[in-house]
């Protein structure tokens, strides 16, 4: 394997991590598009299109919302529009609040503890930065 | 919108359809129905491009191996009905070896649940011809017709006959539905980690390219 090899080898895996680390959130941030009621597809891929770090492949929000009603967290129903496309409007159903509030108090303690742990790396960069 | 642009959209839905194989009609017209809204609204907004439009969905293998999950395999995993468990078994094993060989043991697993909690409630009506036989070379649950009685072996349970069977069905039943539940379970995590990695690495070779 030449050296340019391996540094891209290298670039992959870094990028399939944080690709990775984006799908997990990708399930709990679609839930969480809906807590204040109901949306269609492309409603929740505009509010994510706000905040570049969630911007991902837009086919991917189709099968998460997809997986996420068959395992009864979510509902959704056809609306015909009097002008324009008929949309799927999803919502939460209670099962749906429960667990997303569940992911939400597993998140917020799990960044907590990543967050402490990674403080030395995250100022030693700003101290190199500075220099 | 132009002839062109409709042309690029049927034939990105055309692929879709055909990378679905895996699902009923049903299922399948309605991820192609919500698609292809997602696409005419988004070539509405101004400035649109269905060429990026198509892009920011990912191409239709990526987009369709995320559809992977099979709706009666995720509800079989969540399921405590053995009815349920089992036609997922049998739905399994229609693909492939290691899916038969799981129908085998779900069945197999319930038939002896099922036949120890059946002898319980007949030895309440054949107390004499159910239980526990011990003999020389017996050792045999169940009921014994008379044509079959061997006048070597005996019955060793009595009346404790019924609590054991009924205990050793509960918990064949259980064992079962649990462990073909655990193995479902795995394997769609497996098969989505699959699909991820797989829709993770085109995304990449289309960034490259």
């Amino acid at each position: 394997m030449s050296p340019r090899d391996s540094e891209l080898g290298k670039q992959q895996s870094a990028e399939r991590w944080e690709q990775q680390i984006r799908k997990g959130a990708l399930e709990m941030a679609a839930l969480a598009a809906l807590w204040d009621g109901r949306l269609y597809g492309l409603e929740i891929i505009r509010r994510f299109s706000d905040s570049p770090q969630l911007a991902l492949s837009e086919g991917t929000i189709y099968p998460i919302l997809g997986r996420l009603k068959d395992e009864g967290l979510l509902a959704s129903e056809w609306v015909e529009a009097e002008a324009g496309h008929p949309r799927k409007y999803y919502w939460l159903t209670d099962a749906g609040r429960l667990r997303l509030q569940q992911m939400a108090a597993t998140w917020t303690e799990f960044s907590r503890e990543l967050a402490r742990l990674i403080r030395p790396v995250v100022t030693s960069q700003k101290e190199e930065v500075k220099r | 919108m132009n002839q062109a642009a409709e042309l690029q959209i049927e034939t990105y839905l055309r692929s879709l359809r055909e990378c679905l194989p895996n699902l009923s009609v049903a299922e399948r017209e309605e991820i192609i129905r919500e698609i292809s809204v997602h696409i005419r609204e988004s070539a509405e907004e101004p400035r649109a491009n269905v060429a990026d439009i198509l892009a920011r969905l990912g191409s239709p293998q990526s987009l369709a191996s995320q559809y992977g999950h099979d709706p009666v395999i995720q509800r079989a995993s969540r399921s405590l009905s053995p009815l349920t468990i089992l036609l997922a078994t049998l739905h399994l094993g229609r693909r492939g070896v290691e899916g038969f060989a799981l129908f085998l043991v779900a069945f197999i697993g319930y038939a002896m649940g099922a036949a120890f909690i059946i002898t319980a409630l007949l030895k309440s009506f054949f107390p004499a011809e159910t239980g526990l036989w011990v003999g020389p070379h017996t050792f045999d649950f169940g009921f014994n017709t008379p044509a079959s009685f061997n006048p070597l072996n005996h019955e060793v349970l009595g009346w404790w006959y019924v609590p054991i069977a009924l205990a050793l069905g509960g918990f064949s039943l259980w064992i079962t539905t649990y462990g073909i539940r655990w193995f479902l379970q795995r394997r769609s995590v497996r098969r989505l980690g699959e699909a991820q990695q797989v829709a993770a690495a085109s995304s990449l070779v289309a960034g490259l390219s």
